[in-house]
This record gives structure tokens, C-alpha cells and sequence, in this order.
């Protein structure tokens, strides 16, 4: 019976595009996305499984090595390891290419120090790692059918899907100011202004046009969904719905609850007993907070769950 | 002088008369409000964060540009911040 409802709820978050798994640290968010892409490659999808995390869980779990550059794990399975620093550095370099080409070698030269300033600033990693997201969410062509996001546990995640909404309302504000002055300008020129675009607002308008096709992708589009995995005990239960009620502030749908790691039957003895009365007072907690998703059950193994092997066993329960 | 040297002439004056003041004003509106974008685009630099830094990396260059116009404007010779160097 548990099967057919985790099957019900699979089946819909398998038909998305995208999929954010997140969740209170320890809960197991790792494995139970590394478990549904695992399912979806099986089906014959083809599925990047993208980890954010720099502790290399992912790559424990399949106990292959997930990179930076996107490469198979398995049959139809890809998989790529988002490390934040690298992606500033390149981000920078980036930048700095474009600078060269664009101005002089004594503004360069400026520039470069500067830059590498910047660089070196706290949150630097975050916005690198937001736009690297960004490259993988807005890709036109995607060659794959599903994309499955193992985010870094959920305050963080959080932050990291309302900063379109943020940079937006930042970039919004430069630009307007840079407008008003430039027009005020150009007004006392002889020729009108008829001059060719700033390329100061152009810049921004061209971040701004990137950061929308993204909240599009992540607000409006039915095929990207968000995946809270918990366990039935009272801290995660109390992050889950914080984040569950951040999300529909920034108007991300959260298509399913995992509830991770719940006791099996049958079993005996005292402690066991107490756990369990324990986990059914939470359980009917969780169905009542979260009654408006789709829950899927995961029991919990007789072992923890690392290499290909254990790892089906959840894809099973999961998808049978 | 020809007849529309002169008419172009008059208009030239009539325009200078009635427009100069307002142009001015124009002007000095158009610096006060670019100093606050360059404020807002180097917010780090008085104690405050500001999350598009990143982005703003790209127009850098031409944010340095106007940068060195800000401190010549406010009478310093050369950039008052050790970590700008435009000149």
C-alpha cells in the first residue's frame, strides 16, 4: 500500500524536468536524490544528478568520482560536482578575458587589481555558484530529460532560489539610477543623445534578461519541482515547514515530502516499541503539515546506504 | 552674412539665452545622480554589502573611468583610494 503511493508520488516528480532535493542537514537528502535519479536513469531518462555539496557525498554514495565537468556515472546517468570557489576563479577569468579585449592595457592593468579584490570578497562563492545553476536551469536545449539538484542543507538552498528575486530588485535599482543620470545627460548634448547604448546598462540588462529566464524556469514553469526530505522527528519536521512556507513565499512548488528513514515492522523489544509509538505520533504529524504534497515513505535499511547496491534498494522503494 | 548664417545665428543666441541655465541645472543633476550610482555600485567601500558585486565585475573598467571623474570633480589629483587606481 506504502509502495503505491510512493509510486503515485514518484511517477509525477519523474515527469518534471528539474528537480531541488533539500532538507535539514543529516536527513538524508543526498541519497534519496541520488536514489530518484537512479530510478529515472533505470527508466531509461536521461538524468544529470548535480551535487553541490563540497563534502563529495554523491561520489561516496556511487562510490564513483562526480567532477566539475559533467560526465557519465552510469548508463544515462551524468553526473557533476558544483564547487564554488572554482567557479568563482572561472567566473573571474572570465571576466577579465572580456576586459582585456574590451579597454586599454593601462585600464586593464587597473581593472585586473580590482577585480581580483572583488574576487576575494565573502559571497563571491555563492553568486558563482548561483550562476552556474543558472547556465544548467536556463539551458535552451538541455540533453537530458531530468535534471536533479542535491542541494546544501535548506537555509542555504533557500537563499539560493530567492536570489533571483533579490540580485533582481539590486540590478533593477543600478539600472534605473544609471538611466536618470545618463538621460539628464544626453539631454544637453547638441545631438540629443542619439549616442550608442551605455554599455553600463546594457551589462545589467543582460544580467537582469539572464536572472529572469531563470525565475521563469524556477517560478512559473510546471516542470521544475522542489523535493523536502525529513525524518520523522521533531527538528527536521520544524525546518521542513519553515523552508516548505519560504518556498511558497518565493513561489517555488514543493511537489513532494520524502519522509526519510522511518522504522520498519516487525520488530521487538522495549526501545524499539517507544521508537516506534514515538515515530507514529510524528508520522501523522508530518501528513498533517504537509497534507497538501505528495509524501513518499522510505524505510529505513539494516545498514546505511553507500554503492550502487544498497542505493537501488531505496530506488526500489521509491519506485518499485 | 547670409540670410540663414544669420537665422541660424539668432537661434543659436535665442537658444543660449533661455537654455543655458537650464542645461546647467540638467548637468549638475545628471553628476549628483550618476555619484549615487557609483555610491550604490561601490557600496563595500562604506561598510555595506552588496550582492551584485559579481555582476558589476564586467562593466569595471568603465566604472573605473568614472570613478577617476568623481575625484577630479571633488578637487583630489589623484585617487584618494589606495585600492582604485585609475591614475
Amino acid at each position: 500500500m506504502l509502495l503505491a503511493e510512493n509510486r503515485k508520488a514518484a511517477r509525477r516528480l519523474l515527469d518534471k524536468r528539474i528537480l531541488f532535493f533539500g532538507g535539514k542537514g543529516g536527513v538524508g537528502k543526498t541519497t534519496c536524490a541520488a536514489a530518484v535519479a537512479l530510478a529515472a536513469s533505470r527508466e531509461g531518462q536521461r538524468v544529470l544528478l548535480v551535487s553541490t555539496d563540497p563534502a563529495h557525498s554523491t561520489s561516496d554514495i556511487f562510490e564513483r568520482r562526480f567532477t566539475r565537468e559533467e560526465r557519465e556515472i552510469l548508463p544515462n546517468l551524468h553526473g557533476l560536482e558544483i564547487d564554488a570557489d572554482f567557479e568563482a576563479g572561472r567566473y573571474i577569468a572570465e571576466v577579465k578575458e572580456q576586459v582585456t579585449k574590451m579597454f586599454s592595457p593601462a585600464m586593464v592593468g587597473a581593472a585586473s587589481r580590482q577585480i581580483d579584490l572583488a574576487a576575494a570578497m565573502p559571497g563571491v562563492g555563492d553568486v558563482a555558484l548561483f550562476d552556474r545553476l543558472t547556465t544548467i536551469v536556463a539551458a535552451r536545449n538541455s540533453a537530458y530529460d531530468l535534471v536533479v539538484f542535491d542541494t546544501a542543507p535548506t537555509g542555504h538552498t533557500v537563499r539560493l532560489l530567492q536570489m533571483p528575486e533579490m540580485l533582481r530588485t539590486w540590478i533593477d535599482a543600478l539600472t534605473a539610477q544609471r538611466r536618470q543620470a545618463v538621460e539628464r545627460d544626453a539631454i544637453t548634448r547638441d545631438d540629443g543623445g542619439e549616442d550608442e547604448p551605455d554599455p553600463i546598462v546594457a551589462a545589467l540588462e543582460r544580467r537582469r534578461d539572464r536572472l529572469d529566464a531563470v525565475r521563469r524556469r524556477l517560478v512559473e514553469h510546471r516542470d521544475t519541482s522542489f523535493v523536502l526530505v525529513l525524518i520523522p522527528e521533531r527538528l527536521p519536521i520544524e525546518e521542513t515547514s519553515r523552508a516548505a512556507g519560504a518556498l511558497a513565499e518565493a513561489g517555488i512548488e514543493v511537489g513532494a515530502v520524502v519522509v526519510n528513514r522511518v522504522l520498519p515492522d516487525g520488530l521487538g523489544g522495549e526501545f524499539y516499541a517507544a521508537r516506534r509509538r514515538q515515530e507514529e505520533v510524528y508520522r501523522r504529524e508530518i501528513d498533517h503539515r504537509f497534507k497538501t504534497m505528495d509524501r513518499i515513505v522510505i524505510t529505513q535499511l539494516e545498514s546505511d546506504v553507500y554503492g550502487l547496491n544498497r542505493l537501488e534498494r531505496i530506488s526500489a522503494q521509491i519506485l518499485g | 552674412m547670409r540670410w540663414s548664417e544669420l537665422q541660424s545665428n539668432v537661434r543659436d543666441a535665442l537658444h543660449g539665452l533661455f537654455y543655458f541655465r537650464y542645461e546647467q541645472d540638467l548637468r549638475a543633476e545628471a553628476i549628483e545622480l550618476n555619484d549615487l550610482f557609483l555610491l550604490m555600485c561601490y557600496m563595500e567601500m562604506v561598510g555595506l554589502p552588496n550582492p551584485v558585486t559579481l555582476y558589476l565585475l564586467e562593466v569595471y573598467p568603465h566604472l573605473l573611468s568614472e570613478f577617476h571623474l568623481w575625484h577630479r570633480r571633488m578637487g583630489v589629483d589623484r585617487s584618494p583610494v589606495a585600492n582604485i587606481r585609475c591614475c
